[in-house]
């Protein structure tokens, strides 16, 4: 009898602390149908090769998931982080250049990061403070940023140098390519941080603002901390993309949000806030990206992979909606 | 544990145009219990709200061990030793119990983490306090969320508790709690209070007042009113207290109608996950009230009748039994139901009078739609109903409270229901509106509808309804008409004290 009920309870805390597990299952499916499909997967170096191009296109998308994520955790939404992304993007393309000083084009890297914390935290003051639709708010401010991007470079343009770029899209230790080591620093600082008073905090906020308001949390603070987290990875997000295509655009980062918020969902983080997980919004990108993949590998027409791709972020927007109904109906 | 004194003087507070406390005063100190006592809206929880600094008051002031303090959040209080069990529990659903208790003071490590072995175990002797009156699916790793009424508010208390307060104030934290539960907190209460606690008990029980505390402040429409040692008082002269010098008027006389004999509506043994077991009849044309302290299964009672809850017992409709499982079954057999909360469930705020007054009633103005006579049938109801309104293409939302009220009312006056339930419908109105409301309801019994109205306010009960049905825990407590209808009784009643009246016959004995 206890037994039982330490079993069901048990497997009730596993998926409420485990709320990635679908999204792995995905993974698993889609990253084995891809291997199927490449030629020669266990000749030297081909998976090594895979990995490397791969995740350096996926990155930009995987770190904007990651901030996105820390938002929808608090219960809140942020709809321009794609626009930051191609404010970023076109600042770095028409700034660095192989004439100036590498301590100049340091300090437009950083300047990026800052405008990306700015943006925010500007962001968290008109949700957070002035109590203003979240959603709204945010679709608002994209316009902003995105307006700016086009302002600055109406036409797409950039002449990254080389040796920069180099760095982003080819340096791999033991074949493992940077991205990846990225992509783990970052969850080993989260694991830290999500056990630290700051992560019960986000959760309590995300869960049950009131709540957490009566019990003493500075609910405000944490709802605009998560905005200023991820502003900053938008700005992340920029400097890796501008790594990738050496140049930019003003609307590189437009269709990055959606795929950021799909990731996060099929991660198993909920659009109401309080539970999600990081590692799964990083799985989610990956099933994006893979999936991506298997749709131009299956050499479709365009028209079709538009309607493949727009039919699984339809399901992955829908999945916890689909999934509450089968719960009811037990 | 330190000596506390905390003196509150004079709050006032507003909410929008409504007054919640003119003159909110008491004074809390340790090793006492002090009990707040009051009727519904008199601005009990409102102060201890303010007290705890989760609302802000708009004067006065709070005096906390001879300094004048402002908490200006929740934290501030904690902080000072000021911490209170609500009663719309502060847990976050999706969090265990041990995260939840332990939320904003977590034990750390050297290196910053939260200590979760630490959390667990303390979390383990904390619900020793509570040991054998709950369930073993309470754990410190349980999801809040999956946890029955009575665990959360155990787990809410042991959150408070947790943070050794000097000051702890418990709002209707027994509400929820069984028997042996509340035997359980009062026993640790005695013990805080030995340990030179202060305690504010908030609390709607007559019987619990006088069991655990010492003294009483007593508040009545937003006033302190009186303070009474427990062990030198009654009931009779707490309740007294509560309803002030109305109570020697009685109530005003109106002109009765003749009832007619036919039984319209009879429940037997009703239950839901609220009601516990409500037996009643109500005959043809009958005006009865229901009464009680809010949220003791007066809405449920009424949305059951409506068919939006799910049932156990019997509903007789006119003799027949009804099974109401939807409230479309509900409105074919006639029946109408003016909800509690006028701007989620009784109105599509953006859309037009027309469209709201007529939302029950499209399909009888066939295929394609007459729209003129709809307008005109529309334009009657809101002549009848005397609304005030710019023309009936004018949103709803740009109507004033009592005259949205309206256009509930007349959409289901269009229907001409047999059988119309009102939940708590003048909450918001003004009093020229009541008035005209009251006048109209009196029509309609005359003209043979059946009514059942909730309401929180017990005079308007008192002058409205020849019969009130007093409830309390899922219950019908008494049920009160004639002489044994005063506002006395409906107070000590609906406080489970007995009838302060000579006829103690009417109350309604059941088993719990």
């Amino acid at each position: 009898m206890s037994n039982k009920v330490d079993l069901q309870e048990g497997w009730r805390n596993f998926n409420r602390k485990n709320t990635y597990v679908l999204s792995l299952i995905i993974f698993i499916i889609t990253t084995v149908a891809y291997l199927l499909l490449q030629p020669n997967v266990f000749d030297e170096g081909v998976i090594s090769r895979l990995l490397t191009s791969n995740f350096r296109t996926w990155l930009p998308v995987i770190l904007l998931a990651i901030g996105q994520t820390i938002v929808m955790l608090g219960g809140g939404l942020d709809l321009s982080s794609g626009a930051l992304v191609s404010l970023g993007n076109v600042i770095l393309a028409i700034s660095i250049t192989s004439n100036e000083e590498p301590w100049f084009n340091l300090l437009i890297v950083l300047g990026v990061v800052a405008l990306g914390l700015i943006a925010g935290f500007f962001n968290g003051i008109l949700t957070a403070y002035l109590g203003l639709q979240p959603m709204i708010t945010t679709f608002a401010t994209s316009f902003v940023y995105s307006g700016l991007a086009l302002l600055i470079l109406p036409n797409p343009w950039g002449n990254i140098p080389r040796e920069y770029t180099k760095v982003y899209r080819n340096t791999s230790w033991f074949g493992i390519p940077l991205a990846l080591f990225i992509i783990a620093l970052i969850l080993i600082i989260w694991a830290i941080i999500k056990n630290r008073r700051y992560g019960h905090f986000l959760l309590a906020v995300g869960g049950k603002a009131d709540a957490a308001y009566y019990t003493g949390v500075r609910v405000r603070r944490i709802r605009i901390s998560t905005y200023v987290i991820s502003g900053l990875f938008a700005s992340l997000a920029a400097i890796c993309y501008t790594l990738l295509t050496g140049s930019g655009s003003a609307v590189s980062g437009a269709e990055m949000t959606l795929s950021a918020i799909t990731a996060a969902i099929l991660g198993g983080t909920s659009m109401a806030g309080g539970s999600g997980s990081l590692i799964g919004s990083v799985l989610g990108a990956i099933i994006l990206g893979t999936i991506k993949n298997l749709i131009s590998l299956s050499k479709m027409d365009s028209w079709y992979r538009v309607l493949v791709n727009a039919t699984v972020i339809i399901l992955a927007l829908a999945s916890p909606g689909i999934i509450n109904l089968i719960r009811r109906k037990k | 544990m330190k000596s506390i004194t905390l003196n509150a003087q004079s709050i006032t507070k507003h909410f929008g145009g409504v007054v919640a406390l003119r003159d909110g005063s008491l004074d809390a100190n340790s090793g006492e219990v002090l009990a707040l006592v009051g009727a519904n809206g008199s601005g009990k929880s409102t102060l201890a709200k303010i007290i705890t600094g989760v609302i802000d008051r708009d004067s006065g002031e709070i005096v906390y061990n001879a300094e004048p303090v402002v908490f200006k959040n929740p934290l501030a209080a904690h902080i000072a030793g000021v911490t209170a069990v609500y009663q719309e529990l502060s847990l976050v659903p999706s969090m265990t119990v041990a995260e939840n208790i332990w939320l904003t003071h977590e034990p750390l490590t050297r290196f910053g983490q939260v200590d979760t072995r630490k959390t667990v175990s303390d979390t383990r002797k904390l619900l020793k306090l509570f040991e054998g009156t709950y369930q073993s699916t309470l754990r410190p790793n349980a999801v809040v969320d999956s946890l029955p009424p009575d665990e959360k508010q155990i787990v809410e208390i042991l959150k408070a508790i947790s943070r050794n307060p000097d000051v702890l104030i418990l709002d209707e934290a027994t509400a929820s709690l069984d028997s042996r539960q509340v035997e359980c907190l009062f026993n640790l209460i005695k013990e805080w209070k030995e340990q030179n606690m202060a305690l504010i008990f908030v609390s709607h029980r007559m019987d619990e007042i006088f069991r655990i505390a010492d003294r009483a402040v007593v508040l009545r429409n937003g006033n302190s009113v009186g303070e009474v040692k427990i062990a030198e008082s009654s009931e009779a002269e707490i309740v007294s207290l509560m309803i002030g010098h109305e109570s020697g008027l009685g109530r005003t006389e109106r002109a009765r109608l003749e009832i007619a004999d036919e039984i319209a509506l009879e429940l037997i043994d009703l239950k839901t996950d609220v009601l516990a077991g409500v037996n009643f009849s109500v005959k043809k044309g009958e005006m009865v009230g229901i009464g009680g302290i809010r949220g003791q299964g007066q809405t449920n009672l009424l949305h059951t009748l409506f068919g939006n809850k799910r049932f156990e017992g019997q509903i007789k409709l006119f003799g027949e039994t009804m099974r109401p499982n939807h409230p479309h079954a509900a409105m074919k057999k006639d029946i109408a139901l003016v909800p509690g909360d006028r701007a989620t469930q009784g109105l599509l705020l953006i859309r037009s009078i027309l469209e709201n007054l007529h939302l029950p009633n499209w399909q009888a103005y066939g295929i394609p739609l007459n729209i003129r006579k709809a307008t005109s049938d529309a334009n009657g109801i809101s002549k009848t109903l005397n609304m005030i309104m710019e023309s009936l293409d004018a949103p709803v939302s740009s109507l004033s409270g009592g005259n949205a009220q309206k256009v509930i009312i007349g959409k289901w006056l269009l229907r001409d229901p047999k059988l119309l339930l009102l939940d708590d419908p003048t909450k918001g109105v003004d009093v020229g509106t009541k008035a005209e409301f009251y006048n109209l309801l009196d029509r309609l019994c005359g003209s043979g509808t059946t009514i059942l109205f909730y309401s929180s306010d017990d005079q308007e009960l008192i002058d409205l309804c020849p019969r009130v049905l007093v409830m309390q825990d899922g219950f019908i407590k008494a049920d009160l008409s004639g002489d044994n209808l005063t506002k006395a009784n409906l107070v000590s009643t609906s406080m489970g004290a007995g009838l302060d009246a000579v006829n103690n016959n009417t109350v309604v004995e059941h088993e719990q």
